[in-house]
């Protein structure tokens, strides 16, 4: 349904261009849960907007397609989108008080949404308004409550009630669930399942925390500066994590459970994107790097289903 | 960058631009002046302007009082601008008036900022009493109308001159800017490093003075050039309507005798028409200077600047 | 790392309440965002205090940092009462021994000077005794301790990273040679791998330089992996509080319960409770008696809506607030 090849987004910047996001590729079937999982500075957000055809200047894309349905989107006009836009494809931002308009209800703000994309009578509005509050677990008598008269958790479903306007096909969210508190975000989460197993459709969701999307997404995929080190089945890269950095993400979580254990976290920080290692992006933080890992720049390597980058992977020298 | 939201990391520095980033305030005005079009240009008429009023005597070989001159010359390479009814030469005039005006502008311009600093910043962080107390006294100076009030302390101190001007302008020109620099400090308050600072013990003159002041600097110099800018055009409209001391070479007084002798009439319209010109062009200078700072403070502001590079077809 | 209680005690509060005016002249309205809390905070211990938004956690952080004062009740530090701190001298002392490390990386430190600033301003202001050549050593030493290098010293702010720009708070900190470091969600801003590196700074610093840390969070696993002992807050008040270990593995709080539960961990299976819960702690306002968990608590019973809970020891150090588990001998089950 979305088919994404060799996308790369490109910050016009002073100093030079900075490739935010750098040849991503992937696909995401109809109701299939794809998270994205990436540290701040690996691309994941700019991917996601870049998805959605939301970049602003400086940053444009510079290469790749967006397929939908068939279609790429790279490139149309926004008439051209707007048909497809909120239809087919809606977008759930990270901070809901960002994104809400404080100065009128939530009501008004899901009409607006509905005219926007179509001619409804008010009837209709309202039912379909009253209708996907209720998806979302909010008495419809909040239509007539500004944002913040709602708790942080309930701004969020009003996002989310938003997006499911017009029962899209796919729905990408950036982010859902940060501003939240732990048994808030788990209870947005479960929520956001039971939507999706409900009505079909597709999520791309992209997060910094692993831990949280390991229950809900079908396929998992881990960024890091601006590239996809890692593609595959959930289960398979939690119980088998292939690239040195998704193991090092994995055991970066301290547990509840289990014993207590020192952990080591990952040394040194995400490179410069305007200055990016020779060879392989990770190499100045891996545990595993070898000198070739400085001289070739890996790519995408399938192994047993997932997909990953990484030398040693590819040639076998680093046992699982 | 996005909005800090607890939970959710945020971007590294690379990433960036930095904001009140360097410490080099200098460094990075000098930079946006030069980036920016209209900044530049307001730089470089300034600069002219300051070295005409500090070299006056290397660009007019005349001096501008002496009416030595036969009246009503026009315009010649002896007197380029021709001469008054009073026989002086008018660019003599005009280059020595630059003095007064920017003189007056540059201290009108310190004077107002420094006062609006230690007012309205003063009264955003410590709150309270203070802020209500030096809010009633910003306050009744803003509803008083500008202009009358001016009019009416120059004319009280009997024609002014230079000094009286200035202290006649700040005096009713600070209110302004107190009123937006204690705003823009009560949004930058609630800021971490000065609870961090008061939290390690320090003093609230010294938070104020070195923890806070010195990160509204872009705020403070677009302060000091729109105060400059507003005493230029005060000080040459009082001394247009004869409340500057006459004796003085200044654009506005050039103006006033102007208007006297009813130049535009007589046939010496150069007398009359100079002189706005120049107070006009000076303004302007302070003005265009001033967009630098406005991208400084809001980048949302700055002009996206293209890549020149071919753009990639798609694949 | 000891479950017993603390030796020697640093900072105790007692009966600690601090309310907020709300609302227009019209309609005055009481927020308690901290009721009757009393805890103690050892030498050499790092006290975790979790929860949510709202619970109280930050406003605790800052009575005791002195930037509030109580609205009732006690703090005492080295058995000294704060409000008898009235000199400027006591108060740079306290502030002294017990600085604040925030939470927001990027707004902590001034942009406009660098790094070494923050750092130079607290030995002058407390170590008075120290030349200007000897305080850029000590900031070294504090900046080699914390895992800078000492040429980080000349940097300004933007240069650094977040992680970097946090241990520049905690080296600012140790400079005051503090015995208690009031960490206000220190790493909650910071990215998953570079929060490891920051917890195990503090567990160094409780090891090696023998400073006590209240350490504030909403993420009960990173409290696990470095404290000694956790303080379970809701809606303003302790539901629970004990040795950590003991705390997460026999929660007696329904609260506690319900926050475990919702706790995500790869490793365990989803659990099925947390998903009917949804509601979210509540802001106080002119409340009524009775425990303010029972609106959420699937174990609530008539008192729960007259009577106040109380912290009542229900295992050897650790107590917990609740009618229904200080009732009943068996380990109650609220949410699995």
């Amino acid at each position: 349904m979305l088919e994404v090849s060799g996308l790369s987004v490109d910050y016009l910047l002073d100093r030079g261009n900075v490739r935010a996001v750098d040849d991503v590729s992937f696909t995401v079937g109809r109701g299939e849960f794809l998270g994205i999982v990436g540290e701040s500075g690996c691309g994941k957000s700019t991917l996601l907007f870049a998805v959605a055809q939301l970049l602003a200047p400086p940053a444009e894309v510079a290469a790749g397609t967006v397929t939908f349905d068939g279609v790429n989107l790279v490139g149309l006009t926004d008439k051209q989108l707007s048909v497809m836009r909120w239809r087919d494809m809606s977008v759930v931002m990270q901070s809901a008080m960002n994104a809400l308009n404080p100065v009128k209800t939530i009501g008004a703000q899901f009409k607006d949404a509905m005219r926007a994309h179509g001619k409804f009578t008010a009837e209709e509005i309202a039912v379909r308004s009253a209708d996907v509050l209720k998806m979302v677990g909010i008495d419809p008598v909040h239509l007539g409550s500004y944002p913040h008269q709602l708790s942080g958790g309930m701004r969020q479903r009003s996002m989310i009630a938003m997006a499911m306007l017009f029962t899209p096909d796919l729905v990408i969210m950036d982010e859902p669930t940060s501003a939240l508190d732990v048994v808030a975000q788990r209870s947005l989460m479960v929520q956001i399942k039971e939507l999706q197993l409900a009505f079909g459709f597709a999520v791309i969701f992209v997060t910094h925390d692993m831990s949280l999307i390991s229950h809900f997404s079908d396929r998992l995929m881990v960024m890091y500066a601006g590239q996809v080190d890692e593609l595959g089945a959930t289960k398979t890269v939690f119980d088998r994590p292939l690239h040195p950095y998704t193991q090092g993400l994995l055991e970066a979580f301290p547990s509840i459970r289990g014993p207590r254990v020192p952990l080591k976290g990952i040394p040194g920080n995400p490179p410069d994107l305007s200055r990016v290692p020779s060879g392989c992006r990770f190499r100045p933080r891996c545990p595993y790097a070898i000198d070739k890992c400085a001289e070739v720049a890996p790519d995408l390597y399938p192994l047993d289903g997932t997909l990953v980058r990484c030398l040693r992977r590819e040639d076998g020298s680093l046992a699982s | 960058m996005a909005m800090p939201v607890s939970g959710v990391p945020t971007e590294t520095p690379a990433a960036q631009a930095p904001e009140l980033g360097s410490g080099r305030a200098l460094g990075r005005i000098g930079r946006a002046v030069r980036l920016n079009r209209k900044a530049t240009i307001g730089a470089v008429l300034l600069g002219i302007f300051i070295l005409i009023a500090l070299f006056p005597g290397v660009i007019a070989h005349d001096s501008p009082t002496q009416d030595a001159y036969p009246a009503q010359l026009g315009v010649s390479t002896a007197h380029l601008l021709g001469t008054n009814h009073y026989g002086q030469d008018l660019f003599a005039q005009l280059v020595y008036g630059t003095r007064n005006v920017l003189l007056i502008a540059f201290v009108v311009g310190l004077a107002t900022t420094t006062i609006a600093v230690l007012i309205g910043v003063a009264a955003a962080y410590l709150g309270g009493l203070t802020d209500s107390s030096l809010n009633v006294v910003t306050d009744v100076l803003l509803v008083i109308p500008l202009f009358p009030l001016l009019i009416v302390i120059a004319a009280y101190a009997h024609g002014g001159t230079t000094l009286v001007l200035i202290a006649a302008i700040t005096l009713t020109s600070w209110s302004y800017t107190a009123r937006q620099l204690r705003s823009q400090a009560l949004t930058l308050r609630r800021r971490d490093f000065l609870e961090a600072a008061r939290v390690r013990g320090e003093r609230p003159a010294y938070i104020i003075l070195v923890e806070l002041i010195p990160t509204m600097t872009s705020l403070l110099v677009a302060s000091f050039l729109t105060n400059a800018l507003y005493a230029v055009l005060f000080a040459s409209s009082l001394q247009f309507i004869g409340l500057g001391d006459p004796n003085t070479v200044s654009w506005g007084t050039t103006l006033y005798w102007a208007q006297n002798n009813a130049a535009l009439q007589t046939g010496e319209p150069l007398w009359a028409i100079a002189p706005g010109f120049l107070i006009a062009t000076l303004g302007a200078a302070f003005a265009l200077l001033n967009y630098a700072f406005d991208e400084i403070g809001n980048p949302a502001l700055r002009p996206v600047r293209r890549s020149k590079r071919a753009r990639r077809t798609d694949a | 790392m000891t479950d017993e209680l603390p030796r020697t005690e640093l900072l105790r509060t007692e009966s600690l309440s601090r309310h907020f005016k709300i609302g227009s002249a019209l309609s005055r309205r009481t927020l308690h965002a901290v009721d009757d809390v009393s805890f103690a905070i050892g030498e050499r211990e790092i006290v975790a205090l979790a929860g949510e938004s709202g619970s109280g956690k930050s406003t605790i952080a800052r009575v005791l940092a002195r930037i509030y004062k109580p609205t009732s009740g006690e703090v005492f530090f080295e058995g000294k009462p704060l409000s008898s701190m009235t000199s400027r001298q006591e108060r740079l002392r306290y502030s002294g021994l017990v600085p604040m490390v925030f939470q927001d990386p990027f707004s902590s430190i001034n942009p406009v000077f660098r790094v070494q600033h923050g750092v130079l301003r607290c030995l002058k202001l407390h170590r008075p005794s120290l030349s200007a050549a000897q305080r850029l050593e000590e900031a070294a030493r504090v900046f080699d301790i914390v895992g800078l290098s000492p040429d980080m010293l000349q940097r300004f702010p933007y240069e650094l990273s977040g992680g970097q720009r946090q241990r520049v708070g905690f080296a600012q900190a140790l400079a005051m040679r503090p015995r208690l470091i009031l960490a206000d969600e220190p790493v909650s801003m910071l990215d998953v791998s570079i929060r490891i590196g920051l917890l195990n700074l503090m567990a160094k610093l409780r090891g090696e330089q023998g400073v006590s840390i209240l350490y504030i969070t909403h993420d009960i696993a990173s409290a696990r992996y470095v404290a000694d002992r956790l303080i379970v807050m809701y809606a303003g008040q302790i539901a629970e509080t004990g040795p950590i270990e003991d705390v997460l593995t026999h929660p007696r709080h329904p609260y506690t319960q319900l926050l475990l539960s919702a706790v995500p961990d790869p490793r365990a299976p989803l659990s099925v409770a947390a998903e009917t819960d949804r509601g979210e702690p509540p802001r106080v306002i002119d409340p009524t008696p009775g425990c303010r968990f029972r609106w959420r608590c699937p174990l609530a019973i008539d008192r729960c809506a007259q009577v106040t809970p109380e912290l009542a020891e229900l295992r050897p150090a650790h107590s917990a607030a609740c009618h229904v588990a200080q009732t009943s001998s068996d380990e109650v089950k609220a949410f699995t």
